[in-house]
């Protein structure tokens, strides 16, 4: 017994160290957006707003918002709506291996290296004439979010009764009349989920939308800019926004998920 | 978020319509489509033009080996690929073993309490990929806040200089960045084993060190094997990172790459060259080292 205790001291100090390591990051940005002095370093003198007041009057900042909700917006819409249905196709399908397969293949994306999908939809942008822009951003935003929300809902999906579908059709329920009475209702909060998780993604995202986006601003490329430039504060006071709006969007995406297991 | 779990783990267990799916195929098809023309035809685009040429602002239209040649003789590619397998290996080498230790701890010793850790895990993916590698130059930096505390504390007298613009900076941050994506599937293959089955192994004598070799790890094995792919192809393909904590001397293959395509005196057609060489040989050591995993672990 005495064994089994030390190991399980062991264990909690190896999992505490783990999420320091995994969360230094994020506390180092909210201090430092706070923190008086502009050197970033130990020990912090006093508290200050001036870096969110800075980040503000960067004239980048208010289009770099407007584009990034935009994005968000668009991503959780369309990734949303195709990743359900998609989602829900595959866990129609009667074959086991062909929906193994078909999972497999919405999975890629997020194996391929963000730098090498971006790279492919600026080529194959730039071949049909189309200029960098918002739009082809959104296009490569919707792409990467895809699998993160077909994962998402195929696991909602599963413990879906689909004999209830079938009870409502042998009542004479149409099957759109069905879909929508039905299904709908009982899936939105899944749909809903998934799709604030795709807004989180697109907000966060940055290769694909460098590669796409042209001379345009999100977020994350105005981080980008102001980190190529050098060492300015207010990044941290950008980061920490950004930060607040994820944990907010995950937050809600999770709270879906938890109501409906209730 | 524990619903990317369930999905990367178990088989679906939904109660099937008993009627035929033709419908489940019109619900696919948009998103399929989606996949094809955003995904595979860009793809093809990129290796299409991976043969062709550039001159000055025009590409031209060609079969030429030209880009992958210029790839073969210059050994400032060779030192970049070589770096980049290597870091995206050790990387790896890190990460799966501690996202690997990391579920068995949450598993198997914390149990249900795991679940909660797991989800602070799984959080952290969201906690901006940008902010965490420059919060990571704010912590490794020269007036860093590791250097600044070791500093104050008087445990160093000067700065260690190692600890930013290194490879090591470069490996610290991409353990960061990709820990909580491989804990994903390995702890979901885990998910499956029993502590009733490890218990019953352990009473019939088994030692751990062997019960990890035996039992656990070929259990598991779906799972460290796509936190590998993961890791590795994720790693090897990261720009941003080392360009902002590599160092001049730290930059890796992708960094060329994407001054191919957004940089002065860009070439698109030796980029796209340049990536499919990386990936190849990035697919290739990975195959490698699974079969190593498979070899050692069977035997």
């Amino acid at each position: 017994m005495v064994g089994r205790q030390r190991s399980s001291v062991l264990a909690a100090a190896y999992v505490v160290l783990v999420l320091l390591f995994l969360y230094l990051p994020v506390a180092v940005t909210v201090m430092f957006s706070f923190a008086d002095s502009p050197r970033l370093s130990m020990p912090i003198e006093g508290l200050t707003l001036d870096w969110y007041r800075r980040a503000f009057s960067n004239p980048l900042m208010g289009v770099a918002v407007r584009n990034s909700v935009i994005l968000a917006a668009v991503s959780a819409i369309a990734a949303g709506a195709l990743g359900a249905g998609f989602a829900f196709g595959v866990i129609r399908m009667k074959s086991r291996r062909l929906r193994g397969v078909l999972l497999g293949a919405s999975l890629l994306p997020a194996v391929i290296p963000l730098l090498v999908i971006g790279i492919s939809l600026a080529v194959a942008f730039s071949a049909i004439g189309w200029l960098q822009g918002l739009r082809n951003a959104a296009f490569g935003h919707v792409l990467v979010c895809l699998p993160f929300v077909v994962l998402t809902m195929n696991a909602r999906l599963e413990t879906f009764d689909f004999s209830i579908l079938e009870a409502a059709r042998d009542l004479g329920a149409s099957p759109f009349r069905a879909f929508l009475d039905i299904t709908l209702p009982i899936i939105r909060p899944s749909i809903l989920g998934a799709a604030l998780l795709a807004a989180a993604l697109s907000l966060d995202e940055f290769v694909v939308t460098w590669f796409n986006i042209g001379s345009q601003q999100t977020l994350p490329v105005l981080v980008w800019g102001l980190v190529r430039r050098g060492v300015d504060p207010s990044i941290n006071a950008v980061a920490s926004l950004l930060l607040f709006s994820l944990i907010c969007l995950v937050g809600i995406s999770n709270l879906s998920a938890w109501r409906r297991r209730r | 978020m524990t619903d990317l779990l369930t999905a990367a783990s178990r088989g679906s267990r939904a109660i099937r319509p008993s009627g035929g799916g033709s419908g489940a195929f019109r619900l696919l098809t948009p998103a399929a489509l989606y996949y094809a023309v955003f995904f595979a035809i860009p793809m093809l685009c990129l290796f299409v033009l991976s043969f062709w040429r550039a001159q000055g602002f025009d590409l031209i239209v060609d079969f030429s080996l030209d880009n992958y040649w210029k790839i073969a003789q210059s050994p400032v590619y060779h030192v970049l690929l070589l770096r980049t397998v290597v870091i995206g290996f050790i990387t790896a080498l890190i990460v799966v073993p501690l996202a690997f230790a990391l579920s068995y701890v949450l598993h198997f010793v914390l149990a249900r309490r795991g679940q909660i850790v797991l989800q602070l895990v799984l959080l952290s993916l969201f906690s901006g990929y940008l902010v965490r590698i420059y919060a990571w130059r704010t912590i490794l930096g020269k007036q860093g806040l590791l250097n600044s505390t070791l500093m104050w504390l008087g445990v160093i007298d000067s700065p260690l200089e190692f600890l930013i613009y290194s490879n090591f900076a470069t490996v610290i941050t991409l353990t960061g960045l990709l820990l909580p994506l491989a804990v994903l599937p390995i702890y979901s293959s885990m998910a499956n084993i029993s502590r009733d089955h490890l218990e019953v192994a352990r009473d019939l004598g088994s030692r751990r060190a062997h019960l990890v070799r035996t039992i656990l790890v070929p259990m598991a094995l779906p799972g460290i094997r796509t936190a590998s792919a993961f890791a590795f192809l994720l790693a090897a393909g990261d720009f941003v990172t080392p360009s902002l904590v590599g160092g001049t001397q730290g930059i890796m293959i992708g960094n060329v790459i994407a001054d191919q395509f957004r940089g002065i005196g860009s070439n698109w057609p030796l980029g796209g060259a340049i990536a499919f060489v990386t990936m190849a040989l990035v697919l290739v050591v990975y195959f490698a080292a699974m079969r190593l995993i498979r070899w050692v672990t069977t035997w």
